[in-house]
C-alpha cells in the first residue's frame, strides 16, 4: 500500500455536511448566553412549567429558565470533551507511530490494552474519584485519557505500519534517523487522515464517557448548569415540560451522531482492519 | 499440531489470569495510598487518636500492603470479599445485587448478538439500500449514552404509551418484582451495543466472502442461506466473540446509569452508595467482580477463537 492512499481522508464536503449539525450546537453554546435574558440558578417559572413568552422552553424542577440553563450546561462537557480527545489523540499518534517502528513499545502498547479491557472506564472514574480528595472534572479528565489511549494507539498503529515498511521510512533508518525524528517527518504526516477520524470518534467516546459521569453526578455538582445534570433532574418532570430533559438530551444526541457520522465518512483505511485487531 | 495448540491456549489463559492480577494489585495500592483511610470514614469526625487505631488494628490496615493484598487475592479466589470501611462483610452487600446486575447482563449481551447477527446477515443477503440504512442507524445508535436512550425510553414506553413499568419495584428478597420491569434498562443498555457489534459482524462477514473457499462455494450454485449458515458465519464467528466480550466492559459504565435510572437494584446503586461513603474496600471489591466477569468473557472468547482457527489467535 502507498502512504499517499493512507493519507487521503479529507474533509469532503459530505463530511463538512455531516458535521454542521455539531457546529450548530457548539455555536449555541457559544453565543447562546449572550442572547438569553435569564440567569442559570434565577426561578423565574412555576416548577416544570410548560413554555411561555418569557421562557421559549419552560421551567425546570425549580422553575430556572430552561433555554438559559441549554445554552450554558454544553461548555464545559465540550471543553472536557474536546481536552479529552485532543489529549487522547495527540498521545495515541505518537504512540502508534513508534509502536510501527519499534516491536518493544508495540508489546507495551498491547499489554496495556489487555489490562484496561477489564476496567470499564465509568468504574475507573469512580475509583479515582474515590481513591484522591480531587473535585471537579479532573479525574473524569485523567481516566477518560488512560483509558481511550491503548485502543486509539492500536488504530493509530495499524495506520502507521503500512507507512512504516515503506522504502522511504527504511531510508530514513538507514541514514541514523532516530525513531522518534521519524514518527514526526515521516509518519505522522502521512496517516493524518486517519488522526482527523481517531480525534472524531475519540470526541463522540469522551463525549459519551464525561456525559455518564455528569449524570452520576461525578465531576460536576448542582446547581451547575450541564446537560448530563438536567436530564437527571428534570425526568421526573417530564410530563409537565418535557423540554427540562429533552432539549439536553436532543443536544447531546446532535453532537454525538454528527461528529461520529462525519468521523465515519473521513475514514481512510477500511474500518474492518482495526475491528479485526481486538 | 493439538499439543502445540493446548499450550497456545493455555499460555492465553495464564497471560489473562496474570493479567487481572496485576489490575487487582493496582487497584488494590491506588486505593492504599489514598488519603482518605478506611478506619477513619469507619468513625465519627470527633474520634480519638486510640479509637482510630483500634478501627485500624481490626481492619487489618496497620499491617504491610503487600500482605494486605496477598491475604485480600486469597479471601477473593474463596469467594470472600473482605469487610466494608464500615466492617460488614462485602459478600452480603453484593448478595443480593450481583445476581440482578449478571441477569440484566446477559440479557443484554443475548439481545445484542442475536439481533446483531440478525441484521449482519440481512445485509449480506440483501441490497445495497439495506446496508446502507444499517450503517447510518449503528452509526447514530453507538453515539448515544445510555442514560439518554433510557430517559427516551421512559418517555415513549412508560410515560406516554404506558406500556412498560419505569422505575423497578423490589420484593423482599431484593430482586425484581417482574420480569416486565426488566425489559426497558434491558434495551436501553442493548442499544448502543448491538450499533457496535453490528458493525463488526458485517466486518467479519464481509472478510469471510472476500476469503477463496466461500467463492468457490458462491460458484459452485450453493443456496445464499446455506453459504451464509455454513461458510460465512462460522469462519466470521472469533472476530464476533472478541467483538461481544468488549462490550461486557464497554456496557458496564451504561449499567451504572441507567439503573440509577430505573432504581434497580443491582451493583451500580451498591457502587454509587460506595463512593457516597468513600467506601474504598467496596468499590475494590466490585472492581475485582467486574474484571473476573469480563477475563471470564475473554477467555471463553479466547477459547472459541482457538477453537475455529486452530490456536492462531
Amino acid at each position: 500500500m502507498k502512504p499517499q492512499s493512507v493519507a487521503a481522508g479529507r474533509p469532503t464536503p459530505g463530511a463538512i455536511a455531516r458535521l454542521a449539525p455539531a457546529l450548530g450546537v457548539v455555536l449555541l453554546t457559544v453565543i447562546g448566553p449572550l442572547l438569553v435574558q435569564h440567569g442559570i440558578d434565577e426561578p423565574v417559572t412555576a416548577p416544570y412549567a410548560p413554555p411561555e413568552p418569557g421562557a421559549l422552553l419552560g421551567g425546570d424542577q425549580l422553575g430556572r429558565d430552561v433555554l438559559s440553563r441549554l445554552f450554558a450546561g454544553g461548555r464545559d462537557l465540550l471543553a472536557t470533551s474536546a481536552a479529552v480527545a485532543v489529549a487522547v489523540t495527540g498521545i495515541s499518534a505518537v504512540l502508534g507511530a513508534l509502536s510501527a517502528l519499534r516491536r518493544t513499545i508495540r508489546s507495551v502498547v498491547e499489554r496495556t490494552a489487555d489490562l484496561l479491557i477489564l476496567l470499564p472506564a465509568v468504574l475507573a472514574i469512580m475509583v479515582i474519584g474515590t481513591a484522591w480528595p480531587v473535585t471537579g472534572r479532573l479525574p473524569v479528565v485523567i481516566a477518560a485519557i488512560v483509558l481511550g489511549t491503548p485502543f486509539a494507539v492500536r488504530v493509530a498503529g495499524a495506520a502507521a505500519d503500512p507507512v512504516a515498511r515503506s522504502g522511504f521510512v527504511e531510508v530514513a533508518e538507514a541514514s541514523g534517523g532516530g525513531a522518534l525524528s521519524i514518527a514526526f517527518r515521516e509518519i505522522l504526516p502521512n496517516i493524518r487522515g486517519t488522526l482527523v477520524t481517531l480525534f472524531g470518534l475519540r470526541f463522540v467516546e469522551a463525549v459519551y464517557v464525561v456525559a455518564t459521569a455528569g449524570f452520576l453526578e461525578i465531576g460536576v455538582q448542582p446547581p451547575a448548569a450541564d446537560w448530563a445534570v438536567m436530564i437527571r433532574e428534570n425526568a421526573e418532570g417530564i410530563m409537565l415540560n418535557p423540554w427540562g430533559a429533552v432539549a439536553p438530551g436532543l443536544a447531546i444526541a446532535v453532537l454525538s451522531i454528527s461528529v461520529h457520522a462525519a468521523a465515519d465518512l473521513i475514514t481512510p483505511t477500511p474500518r474492518t482492519r482495526a475491528v479485526n485487531h481486538l | 499440531m493439538s499439543r502445540n495448540r493446548a499450550i497456545t491456549v493455555a499460555g492465553l489463559l495464564a497471560w489473562r489470569l496474570l493479567t487481572l492480577l496485576v489490575l487487582l494489585a493496582l487497584i488494590f495500592v491506588a486505593i492504599d495510598v489514598l488519603p482518605s483511610d478506611a478506619a477513619r470514614v469507619a468513625l465519627d469526625s470527633d474520634a480519638s487518636e486510640a479509637d482510630l487505631r483500634t478501627q485500624r488494628t481490626q481492619l487489618g490496615l496497620d499491617q504491610p500492603v503487600a500482605l494486605r493484598f496477598l491475604r485480600w487475592i486469597g479471601g477473593l479466589s474463596t469467594g470472600n470479599l473482605g469487610l466494608s470501611a464500615r466492617g460488614r462483610p462485602i459478600v452480603d452487600i453484593v448478595a443480593g445485587p450481583f445476581p440482578n446486575t449478571v441477569a440484566v447482563g446477559g440479557l443484554v449481551l443475548l439481545l445484542t448478538v442475536s439481533v446483531a447477527v440478525a441484521i449482519g446477515a440481512a445485509t449480506v443477503t440483501a441490497g445495497k439500500r439495506l446496508g446502507q440504512l444499517v450503517s447510518v442507524m449503528s452509526t447514530a445508535v453507538l453515539a448515544l449514552p445510555e442514560f439518554v436512550v433510557a430517559t427516551a425510553f421512559i418517555v415513549v414506553f412508560a410515560l406516554s404509551l404506558d406500556v412498560l413499568p419505569a422505575s423497578t419495584v423490589t420484593t423482599e428478597r431484593g430482586a425484581p418484582a417482574s420480569a416486565a420491569m426488566l425489559i426497558l434498562p434491558v434495551c436501553a443498555l442493548a442499544l448502543r451495543q448491538i450499533g457496535w457489534n453490528t458493525r463488526i459482524v458485517r466486518a467479519a462477514l464481509a472478510e469471510q466472502l472476500r476469503t477463496p473457499h466461500v467463492d468457490s462455494a458462491i460458484l459452485d450454485g450453493l443456496p445464499r442461506h446455506r453459504v451464509l449458515f455454513r461458510y460465512l458465519l462460522p469462519g466470521a464467528v472469533p472476530t464476533i466473540a472478541a467483538g461481544v466480550a468488549t462490550s461486557v466492559g464497554m456496557a458496564f459504565g451504561g449499567v451504572v446509569a441507567v439503573e440509577a435510572i430505573f432504581n434497580f437494584p443491582g451493583m451500580g446503586a451498591v457502587l454509587i452508595d460506595a463512593i457516597r461513603n468513600r467506601d474504598a474496600p467496596v468499590v475494590a471489591a466490585v472492581v475485582a467482580l467486574t474484571g473476573s466477569v469480563i477475563t471470564v468473557v475473554l477467555v471463553f472468547s479466547d477459547l472459541l477463537r482457538a477453537n475455529t482457527t486452530g490456536g492462531a489467535a
